[in-house]
C-alpha cells in the first residue's frame, strides 16, 4: 500500500514538473519583455533585468521560476489590469468558481446516486425507462444549453433568481449555474451507479445474504450500495473535468467574476502571464484530484490494499 | 514452363480427396448460421432508438449539405436593412405561425411586431424570407445554422480517424509488446491525460492562430488517449488465446497478428468507442467556439452561432433556438447511437 501510495505521488509530482517546463518553456517564446517602456534606458533595463534574474542563465531562472510558482508569487498582469499581482486578481475568484463547482458536485452527486438507485431497484421498470432516459439527456446535451434554458426561464421570464451574478447575493445567484453544471454529474453517476448496482445484486454473494432473509433497505444500504460504490469514485476525476470545462462557459453565460472568465477574458486579451498561471492552477488541481482519488481507491478497495502491488497500471 | 506443367499436375485436385461420411451429414436447414456482422446488423435494426438518431442524423447531414445551397443567401452576407428579423416561411405564413411576427417585452408590457412590413399603413410586406431568421449584422440564420453544422460534422470524421490511425494503432502496440515498450507507452499516455484538456488547448492558442486546424491539432493532442486505453485493454485479453500462438507458430510476423488476426475480434467494441468519442469531440468544438476560441468570424460554427446569439437572446429569442437544437439532437443521437451499437455488438452488455 505504501509503495502504492508513493508511486502515484511520484507520478503526480513529475506530471506537475513537465506541466510547469511545458509552462516555462512557451513563456520563453512569448514576443515582448516584461518591460516593454520605451522610457527606459538600457542601463535602467540591465538594472530591472539583475533585480528580477532574469540575466541569469536559463536553467537558474527556470528553478526560480519553479520556487515562485510553487510559493504562490505568480508575478503579475499586463494587459487586464495592469501590474496587478495575479494573486490579488485569483483571491476573491477562485473562492467564487470553487463554490458553484463545490455545489454543482454535491448536487450532482445526492440525485445522480438517488436516481441510480431507483434505476437499479426497480429494474426494467417504468422508473428504470425514465432514469436512463433522463441521464442519456444529461450525458448528451451541453452545459450551455441547460444553462441558457434555465438563465431564459428562470432567470429571464419568472424572474425568480439573478439572470447575472451579484456579489452581494451570493448563494441566489449560484444557484443557477449549479444546477446548469451539476446536470452532467447526474448523468454520469446515475448510470454508473446503476450498472454498478445491477452487477452486485447479481453476485453470489447478494443470493446468499436474500436466502438468509436479509430483504428491503438493509439488502440495499448495507450489502449493494457499499460495494457498488467502490468503483464510482473513479468517474470523479472525468467529472472534475467536465466541471472545469463547463465552469468557463457556464460563468461566461451568467457573468460571474471567477476563475473561468478570467481565463476567457485573458486569453481574448492576450495577458500570457495570466494565462500561464491559471493553466498551472487547473493543471495542479486536476492532479491533485487525481492523486486523491487514486490513493482513496486503493485505500477502501481491500482487493488494492491488501495486494503488495496495484494490481492495474 | 516446365515447372508450372509439373505443378499442374502434382496439384491435388477437388475430387482427390472426399469427406468420410460425407453423405450422412446435415444442414440445420431451418437456422442458417449468421455472420457476425449480420448478427449485429439483426440486432441493431432492432433497437429503435438507435435507428431514429441513424435516419435524424442522416437528415442533418443532408440539410448540411443541400442546405445552404437552397437559400438564396449566403453565410457572411450581411442586410444592414433587414437585421434581427424573425422566421418567415412561405405557405406556412399564411397559418399565422412563422409568418416574421415577434414579441418583444418592452418596459411598458409586450408589443407585437413583424419586420418584414414595410407599409405601415396598408401592411404590405417585402417579398425577403428569411426561413430561420437573421441576426443583429442581417445575416440568414438557416444558411449559417447549416454552414455550421459542416465544422461539426467535420469534426465528427477528425475525432474518427483519430481513434482509429492514432489511439487504436498506440493501444494494439502497447498491449501487443508489453514489457517496457509498453511501460514507456503508458507513461507517456498518463503524463498527457493528466494535464487537462483546457489547459492543452489554450496554450495551443497562444502558440497557433485560433481557427479549425488549430482545434483539429488539440483534438490530435487528447483525442487518442481513451481508445487507446480500451485496445490495450483488449489486446491483454486476446494475446495469450490460443489462435494467436497459432498464428505465431505458422509464422505470421507481428504487423500481421496485431492487425489480421486480434484486431477482427475486438473491431465491435473499438467501433462502438469511437462513436461515443464522437459527441465529445463535437462538444469540445462547440464549447471553444462559445467561449470565442473557435471558429473566427465572418466563418462560424454551431458554438459561435450560439455564443453570437446569446448576446441578444432576451430580446430575439429565436436567433438561438436552431443552432442550440441542431447541436442538442447532434450530440443526443450521436450518443443514442454509439448505445445501439455497444448492444448490438455485444448483447451481454444490454443488461448493464
Amino acid at each position: 500500500m505504501r509503495r502504492y501510495i508513493a508511486k502515484r505521488l511520484l507520478i503526480s509530482v513529475g506530471t506537475l514538473f513537465v506541466v510547469i517546463l511545458l509552462l516555462f518553456t512557451l513563456l520563453q517564446f512569448m514576443p515582448g519583455s516584461p518591460f516593454n517602456d520605451e522610457k527606459l534606458s538600457d542601463e535602467q533595463r540591465a538594472v530591472l533585468y539583475e533585480k528580477y534574474g532574469l540575466d541569469k542563465p536559463v536553467v537558474v531562472q527556470f528553478f526560480h521560476y519553479v520556487v515562485n510558482m510553487l510559493k504562490g508569487d505568480f508575478g503579475v498582469s499586463y494587459t487586464i489590469s495592469k501590474n496587478t499581482p495575479i494573486s490579488q486578481l485569483l483571491q476573491t475568484r477562485l473562492g467564487v468558481s470553487l463554490r458553484i463547482g463545490g455545489q454543482a458536485v454535491l448536487l450532482g452527486a445526492v440525485i445522480g446516486l438517488i436516481l441510480g438507485i431507483i434505476a437499479a431497484i426497480w429494474h426494467g421498470t417504468i422508473w428504470d425507462t425514465i432514469a436512463t432516459i433522463i441521464s442519456v439527456i444529461g450525458v448528451s446535451v451541453p452545459s450551455y444549453v441547460f444553462a441558457l434554458g434555465l438563465a431564459y426561464f428562470f432567470g429571464y421570464e419568472l424572474s425568480w433568481f439573478p439572470l447575472l451574478y451579484q456579489m452581494d447575493a451570493p448563494f441566489n445567484s449560484s444557484v443557477l449555474p449549479s444546477v446548469a453544471l451539476c446536470m452532467f454529474t447526474i448523468a454520469s453517476i446515475a448510470r454508473f451507479t446503476r450498472s454498478e448496482m445491477l452487477e452486485v445484486l447479481g453476485s453470489d454473494y447478494i443470493l446468499l445474504a436474500e436466502s438468509k432473509g436479509v430483504y428491503g433497505p438493509r439488502l440495499i444500504f448495507r450489502h449493494v450500495l457499499r460495494n457498488a460504490l467502490i468503483p464510482i469514485v473513479t468517474v470523479l476525476a472525468p467529472l472534475i473535468v467536465g466541471l472545469m470545462t463547463g465552469s468557463l462557459v457556464v460563468e461566461k453565460i451568467f457573468s460571474i467574476p471567477g476563475i473561468g472568465s478570467l481565463l476567457v477574458t485573458a486569453i481574448q486579451s492576450n495577458d500570457y502571464n495570466v494565462i500561464i498561471v491559471l493553466s498551472f492552477i487547473y493543471s495542479a488541481m486536476y492532479i491533485g484530484i487525481m492523486l486523491v482519488v487514486d490513493i482513496l481507491y486503493g485505500v477502501i478497495d481491500p482487493r488494492i490494499r491488501l495486494s503488495k502491488e496495484a494490481p492495474h497500471d | 514452363m516446365i515447372n508450372e506443367n509439373i505443378l499442374a499436375e502434382i496439384a491435388f485436385k477437388d475430387d482427390d480427396f472426399q469427406l468420410k461420411g460425407a453423405e450422412n451429414t446435415k444442414l440445420d436447414m431451418n437456422f442458417a448460421s449468421q455472420s457476425f456482422w449480420k448478427d449485429a446488423y439483426v440486432r441493431f435494426r432492432k433497437n429503435k432508438g438507435a435507428m431514429f438518431s441513424l435516419i435524424v442524423i442522416f437528415l442533418i447531414v443532408l440539410l448540411a449539405i443541400f442546405g445552404p445551397m437552397i437559400s438564396p443567401y449566403t453565410y457572411q452576407e450581411t442586410h444592414i436593412t433587414e437585421t434581427n428579423m424573425a422566421p418567415r416561411v412561405q405557405g406556412l405564413e399564411n397559418l399565422g405561425i412563422l409568418d416574421g411576427d415577434e414579441t418583444l417585452k418592452t418596459s411598458t408590457g409586450f408589443k407585437e411586431k413583424n419586420a418584414y412590413v414595410v407599409d405601415k399603413t396598408t401592411g404590405e410586406k417585402s417579398d425577403s424570407y428569411y426561413w430561420f431568421g437573421t441576426d443583429t449584422l442581417g445575416r440568414d440564420i438557416w444558411t449559417r445554422t447549416w454552414t455550421g453544422t459542416r465544422v461539426s460534422l467535420y469534426i465528427a470524421i477528425v475525432a474518427v480517424l483519430i481513434d482509429m490511425l492514432l489511439g487504436l494503432s498506440y493501444g494494439l502496440i502497447s498491449g501487443y509488446f508489453g514489457g517496457k515498450v509498453d511501460s514507456v507507452m503508458q507513461r507517456f499516455a498518463e503524463i498527457i491525460n493528466s494535464i487537462p484538456t483546457l489547459v492543452i488547448v489554450t496554450l495551443l492558442m497562444l502558440v497557433l492562430k485560433p481557427g479549425l486546424t488549430t482545434i483539429t491539432i488539440a483534438l490530435m493532442i487528447t483525442g487518442w488517449i481513451g481508445m487507446s486505453r480500451i485496445a490495450r485493454a483488449q489486446m491483454l485479453k486476446l494475446k495469450e488465446q490460443e489462435f494467436v500462438l497459432a498464428s505465431h507458430t505458422l509464422g505470421a510476423s507481428n504487423f500481421r497478428v496485431i492487425f489480421s488476426e486480434i484486431l477482427p475480434n475486438i473491431i465491435g467494441q473499438l467501433i462502438t468507442n469511437t462513436m461515443f468519442s464522437i459527441p465529445n469531440a463535437i462538444f469540445t468544438e462547440a464549447f471553444l467556439s462559445f467561449v470565442g476560441l473557435g471558429i473566427p468570424e465572418p466563418m462560424c460554427s454551431l458554438g459561435s452561432l450560439i455564443s453570437y446569439a446569446f448576446k441578444s437572446f432576451t430580446t430575439h429569442p429565436y436567433q438561438i433556438v436552431p443552432p442550440v437544437i441542431v447541436l442538442a439532437l447532434l450530440m443526443l443521437c450521436f450518443n443514442m447511437l454509439a448505445d445501439g451499437l455497444r448492444d448490438a455488438f455485444d448483447p451481454k452488455m444490454k443488461e448493464r
